[in-house]
């Protein structure tokens, strides 16, 4: 790894980005946000930046294009060039030809009507005369494998062609680097691989490119990485090196690669810079395992455990839903002839591409929506004849987003709001919320303002806003969307926790590792229509199924898979070789 | 379902130039706010309906068909006004004559402000709007947030909704008390649309600036709007139909006195 003052050295040479000796502290800070960044970027060069939420991933890649300090207010020190030169003393619009930015929340950085216009925007911006921005935009498109979808309405493209698009429209502007400030955190397992295939597409072709991304093993392909923490640089080089750091990643909250876990756990050296390198160091050092072919996999127990439990939590049945206030004639069905049972105390994940009715399915269970046709039975009752405040105590619902529902002046005002509706004594609600908090880990942030709270913590929060009504099912949808390696165990293993106790939790997830090392069963979803239902094991093991879903198993199960075995983490990998060396 | 009312039919009246289309709005509104005899609000509402049907807006007249039955009901405060002989007695009700055409009046008249402003939007792109905006005169920045809201507004709309999905499933009942109460009682919805809202335009105004804007004080434009002999022939008609209706105002003929 180079020293600080190998990079300060490479900085003066460099034609990419310089970083040199920033620190910045917001306005209302109370600790600064980054403090002696420094760091060079050759031309072409691919560097990943990682970290726990709050490291100042986001400040630095905002501080890259001047949004930082020019936007975001607050103290700035050291300097940043561009190609060579200083970007201190310019706008953010003026740094915009050279820096192309984009960020995670797709829908907000769209303004277009067609997606032709939408490549244009920034070079109608930049003053281009219009025959350079037709010349331009055909390129930009093929480039994002956009091309053909010029008369496109931006809004009717899906979560990751959205993203592609917000990378053409800077492409256009031919920067000299491209900032990715964890571009694929709200898209589903196709939108992901769609831009991070794009992503190394770019690599390769020689754009230089900076991708602040959670996922350590999207950003294997990278040069360099740099990870965060407390604003500065805690480790710095080539992904072997970073990824070998186990110790040092853990403190940064960044999820070291699960293939590295199981070499580690194994006693192998090596740091597996693919699932082929992991499996032939794996042969290596156990050359035995080769004979164990075909072994069986493990059996399905949440699977041979469906529909022999007590009645069911819920039972839904030939339930179908159509939206209804669209034009005349047949409405598209969101929702198809759905069967569905959840028995108390399932962990169930609900996964599928966006808009193949995971989330609509949840609402109708908790009565959100009403079924077009069948009907969805809570604990043998129709659901269509509970009251509200009978529905919440068999199924509660936690949004994706918190901030849907916090607005109180307090986390325990915000608890105590549901058991409040439904008519409960002061005594009661006290109880109740001093329970919650306890349960999810708040309970000295009682007094606290919920808007001051991390992202964690409101997720958090809004889930004691639900377990005060005492539900039997639990409901939580992309419960870590967002959140850092850390608070994402943290939410999981208060999940697990709460499953434990007996409450039957459904996470509707587009993770992975998620459904692989905490579900017991899975139910996959494609346009409206259950596809699959079975044990977490079955699921991995079908391939052809996962496929055609561009649902990507966790590395981990991947590599198992080579050995024709079925592990769902890197413990049970390690064991199993360790098992049949 | 899409959330914009853009329609691309690319129909001659698609095809017109923003500033054409701009100042149809306004010539539409124009004329809708000098009348209040139904009688002469009908053709302009038929010429509204044919605009309809040539640029194939209906679906945007259906998804906001509770809209137009809204503004009907514009007519039933004016069944309490007491003006004029008395038709039937009925109690509360003073159902005269002049209350009736006035309110059926008043209730053409914002189903006509609707409808002109529905086919504005099926027919003009974001970007047309803006441009239009900027060739009378309003300067880039300003027309551009003015088309922006445009495009916040189902947004906002969007996550309203899911707020209010989120409150009732903890047991919040909107419905309760008078209508003061009522509107007290959306605070737990305000709040977190209002701030889901600062954020999202801010990520917005990030995005932009990210993306240049105000780099230049006046951006070139991709699209390139020729003036055509279509635009000349639309702009006359609409100076007819906006001179036309100030004219029965003028004339007395646009006001309730002159329905016989």
């Amino acid at each position: 790894m180079k020293t600080q003052g190998e990079i300060a050295e490479a900085s003066v040479n460099s034609a990419g980005v310089s970083v040199d000796d920033v620190a910045f502290t917001y306005h209302e800070g109370s600790r600064p946000a980054l403090s002696g960044v420094r760091f060079a970027q050759a031309t072409g060069q691919m560097i990943g930046v990682m970290g726990a939420s709050g490291a100042g991933k986001s400040t630095l890649a905002k501080c890259l294009n001047r949004i930082v300090p020019e936007f975001e207010g607050g103290e700035f020190r050291g300097a940043i060039s561009i190609g060579g030169e200083p970007i201190g003393a310019l706008r953010v619009c003026d740094v915009a030809p050279k820096v192309g930015m984009v960020f995670q929340d797709f829908e907000a950085q769209l303004f277009s009507t067609n997606v032709a216009h939408e490549v244009a925007f920034a070079m109608e911006q930049a003053g281009m005369e219009r025959a350079a921005m037709v010349a331009r935009i055909g390129p930009a498109l093929l480039a994002v494998g956009l091309h053909g979808f010029e008369h496109r309405d931006p809004t009717s493209l899906s979560g990751g062609e959205k993203q592609r698009l917000a990378i053409a429209s800077v492409l256009a502007l031919r920067p000299s680097v491209i900032v990715l400030d964890e571009p694929t955190t709200d898209l589903d397992p196709e939108g992901k691989l769609e831009v991070f295939e794009l992503i190394r597409k770019l690599r390769d072709d020689g754009l230089s490119m900076i991708v602040v991304e959670h996922e350590s093993e999207e950003l294997r392909a990278c040069d360099r990485i740099i990870v965060l923490r407390d604003g500065a640089i805690a480790l710095d080089g080539p992904p072997r090196d970073v990824f070998a750091n186990f110790e040092v990643l853990e403190e940064c909250g960044v999820r070291p690669p699960g293939l590295g876990r199981v070499l580690r756990m194994l006693g192998i050296p090596a740091i597996p810079e693919s699932g082929e390198h992991a499996y032939s160091e794996i042969v290596k050092a156990y050359p035995r395992l080769t004979t164990h072919s075909a072994a069986a996999a493990p059996s399905s127990p949440a699977a041979a455990a469906n529909n022999t439990a007590e009645s069911p939590l819920v039972q839904v049945e030939q339930l179908s839903f159509s939206y209804p206030g669209g034009p005349p004639g047949p409405a598209p069905k969101v929702l198809d002839a759905i069967d569905l049972r959840i028995d108390p105390g399932d962990f169930l994940a609900i996964v599928g591409q966006n808009g193949s009715g995971k989330t609509t399915l949840a609402k109708q269970i908790v009565g959100l929506l009403k079924p077009t046709a069948g009907r969805v039975m809570l604990n043998g009752k129709d659901r269509a004849a509970l009251r509200p405040a009978e529905t919440a105590r068999e199924a509660a619902y936690v949004f994706q987003n918190p901030d849907n529902q916090i607005f109180a002046p307090t986390v325990a005002d915000e608890v105590a709001f549901g058991p409040r509706n439904f008519g409960l004594d002061g005594d009661e609600i006290g109880r109740r919320s001093d329970e919650v908090l306890a349960a999810v880990g708040l309970s000295e942030q009682r007094d606290s303002d919920p808007f001051l709270l991390s992202k964690g913590e409101r997720q958090r929060l809004a889930v004691a806003s639900m377990l005060a009504l005492r539900p039997r099912l639990l409901i939580l949808d992309e419960p870590t969307t967002g959140l850092d390696h850390r608070e994402q165990l943290r939410m999981m293993e208060l999940v697990g926790k709460l499953n434990a106790e007996g409450i039957a939790i459904v996470i509707i997830t587009h993770t992975p590792w998620l459904v692989a090392e905490y579900a017991r069963r899975v139910v996959l979803m494609r346009k409206g229509r259950k596809i699959f239902d079975g044990g977490v094991r079955e699921f991995f093991m079908r391939d052809e199924l996962l496929k055609s879903s561009s649902f990507r198993p966790p590395e981990v199960t991947q590599l198992s898979r080579r050995f024709n075995t079925l592990a769902l983490t890197p413990a049970e990998m390690a064991a199993w070789v360790k098992g049949h060396a | 379902m899409p959330i914009y009312l853009y329609i691309d039919r690319g129909s001659f009246v698609h095809r017109l130039h923003p500033t054409v289309k701009v100042l149809a709005l306004f010539v539409m509104f124009w004329s809708v706010y000098w009348v209040d005899n139904p009688i002469a609000l009908v053709p302009i509402g038929i010429f509204m309906l044919c605009v309809a049907q040539v640029t194939h807006s209906w679906p945007n007249f259906y998804r906001l068909r509770w809209l137009f039955i809204m503004t009907f009901t514009a007519m039933v405060p004016w069944l309490f006004y007491r003006q004029g002989p008395v038709l039937v007695h009925v109690p509360l009700f003073h159902l005269s004559r002049y209350n009736l055409i006035f309110g059926f009046g008043r209730g053409i008249k914002l189903a006509e402000l609707l409808a002109a402003s529905i086919l504005f939007l099926s027919t003009t792109k974001i970007e047309e709007f803006t441009l239009g905006l900027q060739r009378l005169g309003v300067s880039y920045r300003v027309g551009f947030a003015i088309s922006l809201a445009f495009r916040l507004v189902p947004l906002f709309i969007d996550s309203a909704v899911t707020v209010v999905d989120a409150q009732r499933l903890r047991g919040y009942d909107f419905d309760q008390g008078g209508a003061f109460e009522r509107v007290r009682r959306y605070v737990p919805v305000v709040i977190p649309v209002f701030m889901g809202s600062l954020r999202k335009a801010n990520n917005m105004a990030m995005a932009l600036e990210a993306r240049g804007f105000g780099h230049t004080g006046e951006p070139s434009t991709y699209i390139e709007y020729p003036v055509v002999a279509a635009d000349v022939i639309a702009f006359l008609t609409l100076v007819a139909i906006g001179a036309g209706y100030f004219m029965l105002y003028y004339s007395g003929l646009g006001g309730i006195g002159a329905v016989k």
